[in-house]
């Protein structure tokens, strides 16, 4: 991978009168609901470190309350972080001034909310435009401009109207040209399709993928969907009490969950779809039988299944250079699909 | 279960129970061995004199040009004076078409056809009424105070938005100020600034003010946390968050403020007449004392007209609605059940037809400069409906000065005064008493003096003396909240006695004790009737909006045309400007019961009075009880504008010491009514909260 676009180092955030006391004092295996009860602090975000490369898409997973929206709101400091650096494009963000920190707003990221959030004053059009208003461009090539982004997502016909004229998914569509007007390096989205009924949250979904296709941005994306962070997700941060339980790809949470409560959100997974050769392949055992079927790596189970029912030889793994790295064959499947069901009993 | 002990009742000895004892004492004592007699006249504090004295000193003080007259309220004075002056000329000079045109077009922008023509008609009355000119005179005293109490009072509202230290200091304050009757706020001005239009001006800001700084603190605090923060996650700073979200999003509940603040300049206006505002109120006033009845009525119709004319139109402001396009529902002039009626045809076809034509003549203007504004503004017919204006105004100005179309043409003229008087005079000989029986106004005037007002006077000034008196009103605060407001109110009736005008004071409370007695006697029913008829609401509410728009100096006419001089017409004047919260709120509160608790009362069999007694008036009662607080303080509002018609009292204290240059007497009374206002608000209104509390806890 590429360089990190985005690094937290040890960052916390405690609520309460005397959060920094908190930070030194507070033992690695104490409880948060325990530090509530004695303290009366509530320790949102809790010791994260993590890495956001150029252009991938991090999922940040985790159940309501976990911390996620804490999270994500101190990478633009809308919520003062309480300890820990969180470097941007090699700038750390906590030792920004206002103006540094406007800057950044400005122009390198914006955000897409759970609840839309958006102006019920202004027209689509105008509501588009915001982030370019605020950067000081001129109005007619702001209203230009806010033109082709209302044609990418989808809205044409629309602009003239307001907010609460829209349906929900519409109105996130909003949400999203109005984040992407500014053309941010970095795009945070706290929970969008959260409050969207389950048919157009997956059209909204694809619709973020076809778009990230063409823009590639760095994006941080919130959800408490497990599903939702499969499917979006380069990467995915899980969360639990504020504290960052497992980092992987989708394939790795879902092959090795870390814990009992990672495991919880990967039991209904259809694992078929998300295993692929690379969890299931072993290394080459002779090297003289190099011949014969190959597969992709990213082969899901799904399709490895029909491949190995009916022979008892092992199928290549190839990368993307065509050389051999591994091979399956029925009995592994077997066993990963054993494995799913050892852990279920 | 835990065997809690429960005292009865009868038993406990609580300090209510105490003072009660107490007063029951003093008062067998009183009526049986020893008469206490009147509220001792050596202990009268002799507030007048210093406050004669200092008004003396202000007058020998402006005029040798002390530094605080020099530097602050000559200059003020000046300033205000210079402003109202440059208003009132322009409006002078502007002829009357160019002011109507300008107004139906406005009412029609931000309203509807409906509206502009509402509002229109209101502006043509007041010069049909041969009260053009005053009209004006009242308006820009209105334009003035309104716009220097906005100008203060928004910046203070966003202020107090944004520093929760500064709203809780202001809170009690504004409070206080709508606690107090209007009449109250020209007191001290007068000290001041002497007798004049600046004076009214200033009381008009004082006490016009508190709506809009208390709505634009709350609508900006309710603009939501969401679009808050998405603002700032795009880089916007405070100014912007402030002028682009904040503001904007806040307008429906500012424009709101703004209503309440422009009806309760107008109410103060008018008073302000008193204090030589001139305008409308003025003739009302003139009139009123030589009882040219017709001429008051004319003067007060003109009050009206403005009043629904500045109501509806700044309503409407706070009405706007974002939506894209708006509905064309063509227009109406009638209500739609007469829609298929021939006759009802014939009247709206035309109109709809003349409302298709400017349609379409509005959207060809509006193309035709469009094509000088940027492109792509979505603003574009606003501006385009703005500038069409603009220009139809300045060809109308031009033609009117061409035609010598400025003053209202005087042989227009609806003339009322003489018919209504020849009506006054039938009513007072014919309407006084109806042939033999006891139904007409002067049966019911003698009623209510004889078995009301007499009664109640004589109880609270003889029967009870005046520590009997303080002693149940404590008892009463603190039932009805804590000691600290038993002493608070023990003390304000004291202050009273130690004015010198306890007897005042109780006359005052019998007049305010029966009209709030009336206005319940009248309101709830009015109120269970409308709670349980559709109908009812639909018919009671425009009459209920409209009685609370008028100013209440408007109440007088009508009242004195049927009741003359005296007690009965303040107490009149009172239940109708008065009646109205009490019927709301006891509409709302039956509304509002639980249905389920309804039902629960039907299926057990009960009847529908039964229900309505045993079930939905209880549970209404913290709504009612609110419904009657409110009342009772515009009763108490009303007090000095009933001095005006001879309620003798408090009121008449006021009016009668300020017109004979007594500032101190006058002040006195005026102090006299604000405490009593205060104790009274604050009993009956920590009696309806305990009610409001007991209800949600069962
Ligand atoms: N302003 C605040 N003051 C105190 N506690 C807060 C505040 N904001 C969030 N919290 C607490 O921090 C925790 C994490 O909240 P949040 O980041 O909103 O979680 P998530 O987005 O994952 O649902 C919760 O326990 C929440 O109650
Ligand atoms: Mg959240």
């Amino acid at each position: 991978m590429n360089k990190p676009k985005i690094s937290f180092r040890n960052v916390w955030k405690v609520f309460g009168p005397t959060p920094e006391h908190i930070i030194e004092t507070v033992k690695p295996e104490t409880a948060v609901s325990d530090i509530l009860a004695k303290t009366g602090h509530v320790v949102a975000v809790r010791d994260v470190s993590f890495d956001v490369y150029e252009g991938e898409v991090f999922c940040v997973m985790g159940l309501s309350g976990s911390g996620k929206s804490t999270l994500v709101r101190c990478l633009s400091r809308l919520i003062e972080p309480t300890a820990g650096k969180i470097i941007v494009n090699g700038d750390n963000v906590v030792e920004m001034s206002e103006e540094e920190l406007r800057d950044l707003r400005r122009h390198k990221m914006s955000m897409v909310f759970q609840r839309f959030g958006l102006f019920s004053h202004r027209r689509v059009i105008e509501n588009i435009a915001y982030g370019l208003e605020i950067q000081g461009v001129e109005r007619e090539e702001r209203i230009k401009h806010s033109y082709e982004i209302l044609e990418k997502v989808g809205l044409h016909g629309w602009d003239q109207h307001y907010p609460h004229e829209l349906s929900g998914g519409m109105q996130q569509r909003v949400g999203l040209a109005r984040a992407l007007a500014v053309d941010p390096e970095i795009l945070l989205c706290d929970e969008p399709f959260s409050a969207l009924d389950p048919l157009i949250r997956r059209d909204m979904q694809n619709e973020l993928l076809r778009l990230q296709r063409d823009l590639q941005k760095t994006m941080v994306f919130i959800t408490h969907d497990f599903l939702e962070a499969l499917k979006l997700g380069d990467r995915i941060a899980i969360m639990k009490d504020g504290e960052v339980v497992q980092i992987g790809t989708p394939e790795d949470i879902v092959a090795n969950p870390i814990n009992d409560y990672v495991h919880e959100f990967t039991k209904d997974v259809p694992r078929v779809k998300v295993l692929t050769a690379r969890t299931v392949m072993k290394p080459v055992t002779h090297k003289e039988e190099l011949i014969g079927r190959a597969v992709a790596i990213d082969t899901t189970l799904e399709k490895l299944i029909p491949l190995t029912a009916d022979t008892d030889d092992a199928i290549l793994v190839m990368d993307g250079e065509d050389n051999v790295i591994g091979e399956v064959n029925r009995k592994r499947v077997m066993m990963a699909l054993a494995t799913i069901q050892k852990k279920e009993v | 279960m835990a065997a809690t002990r429960q005292p009865s009742p009868a038993k406990q000895i609580t300090p209510v129970r105490i003072i009660l004892i107490a007063a029951l004492l003093l008062f067998l004592y009183h009526n049986l061995i020893h008469n206490l007699g009147v509220f001792p006249e050596e202990w009268n504090l002799g507030l007048r004199e210093p406050l004669d004295m200092f008004k003396k000193w202000v007058i020998v003080a402006n005029r040798d040009g002390h530094w605080m007259f020099a530097l602050f309220f000559q200059p003020l004075k000046g300033s205000i004076d210079f402003f109202m002056r440059r208003i009132e000329d322009f409006m002078y000079w502007l002829p009357w078409t160019v002011i109507i045109a300008f107004v139906f077009f406005l009412a029609n922008k931000i309203g509807d056809l409906k509206l502009a023509l509402l509002t229109a008609f209101s502006l043509l009355m007041m010069g049909l009424l041969g009260l053009w000119d005053e009209s004006m005179r009242t308006l820009a005293l209105m334009v003035t105070s309104v716009i220097i109490a906005l100008a203060i009072g928004l910046p203070l509202g966003v202020w107090a938005a944004h520093n929760d230290r500064v709203e809780t200091m202001l809170r009690p304050v504004l409070d206080a100020m709508q606690t107090m009757p209007a009449f109250v706020y020209l007191i001290p001005v007068v000290l001041f600034f002497g007798i004049a239009r600046v004076p009214s001006v200033i009381a008009t800001i004082i006490y016009a003010i508190p709506p809009v700084v208390r709505l634009t603190n709350l609508g900006i605090r309710r603009v939501s946390e969401e679009s808050i923060e998405a603002a700032r996650s795009f880089g916007s700073t405070p100014r912007q968050i402030m002028l682009k979200v904040q503001i904007p999003q806040a307008m429906p509940s500012i424009m709101t403020g703004v209503n309440q603040t422009i009806m309760m300049a107008l109410s103060i206006v008018v008073i302000a007449a008193l204090i030589g505002g001139g305008g409308l109120g003025d003739v009302v006033l003139k009139s009123l004392r030589r009882l040219q009845v017709g001429s008051a009525l004319e003067a007060g119709l003109a009050i009206v007209f403005m009043a629904v004319l500045l109501d509806r139109l700044s309503f409407a402001f706070s009405q706007i609605e974002h939506v894209s396009v708006k509905k064309h529902q063509g227009f109406r002039l009638l209500p739609r059940k007469w829609g298929g009626k021939s006759w009802a045809k014939a009247i709206e076809r035309p109109i709809t037809w003349v409302y298709a034509m400017s349609g379409r003549l509005e959207k060809k203007v509006v193309h035709l400069f469009s094509r000088l504004l940027p492109k792509q503004d979505e603003n574009i017919n606003s501006a385009g409906y703005f500038i069409t204006m603009a220009l139809g105004l300045l060809l109308l100005l031009g033609i009117s000065f061409a035609l010598s179309w400025v003053e209202f043409p005087e042989n227009w003229d609806l003339s009322l005064s003489k018919p209504v008087d020849t009506a006054v005079k039938w009513a007072q000989v014919n309407l006084y008493q109806i042939g033999d029986t006891f139904i007409g106004t002067g049966p019911f005037s003698d009623f209510v003096s004889l078995y009301m007002l007499r009664p109640l006077r004589l109880l609270l000034l003889e029967w009870l003396a005046w520590p009997i008196i303080i002693l149940l009103i404590s008892a009463l605060a603190w039932k009805a909240a804590n000691w600290k407001l038993a002493v608070y109110s023990a003390l304000s009736m004291l202050f009273i006695g130690w004015l010198g005008l306890w007897e005042a004071s109780m006359d005052t409370l019998s007049q305010v004790l029966v009209a709030v007695l009336i206005s319940v006697l009248i309101g709830v029913p009015l109120g269970v009737w409308s709670a349980r008829n559709d109908s009812a609401e639909q018919f009671l509410r425009p009459i209920l909006d409209f009685l609370q728009t008028i100013p209440t100096f408007v109440y007088l006419v009508p009242v004195i045309m049927l009741f003359n001089l005296g007690r009965v017409p303040g107490i009149m004047a009172s239940v109708m400007y008065a009646i109205a919260p009490t019927v709301r709120l006891t509409n709302l509160g039956i509304r509002q019961v639980d249905e389920a608790a309804v039902e629960a009362s039907v299926s057990f069999g009960a009847t529908t009075w039964q229900t309505l007694r045993n079930v939905q008036l209880p549970l209404s009662l913290p709504s009612i009880m609110m419904g009657v607080n409110q009342t009772i303080m515009m009763v108490l509002a009303m007090v000095i504008i009933a001095g005006l018609v001879g309620a003798a009292g408090l009121g008449f204290s006021v009016i009668d010491a300020m017109q004979n240059n007594k500032m101190g007497a006058s002040i006195e009374a005026g102090l006299a009514i604000v405490l009593m206002a205060i104790v009274l608000d604050r009993i009956t209104q920590s009696w309806a909260q305990k009610q409001a509390d007991a209800a949600n806890i069962t």
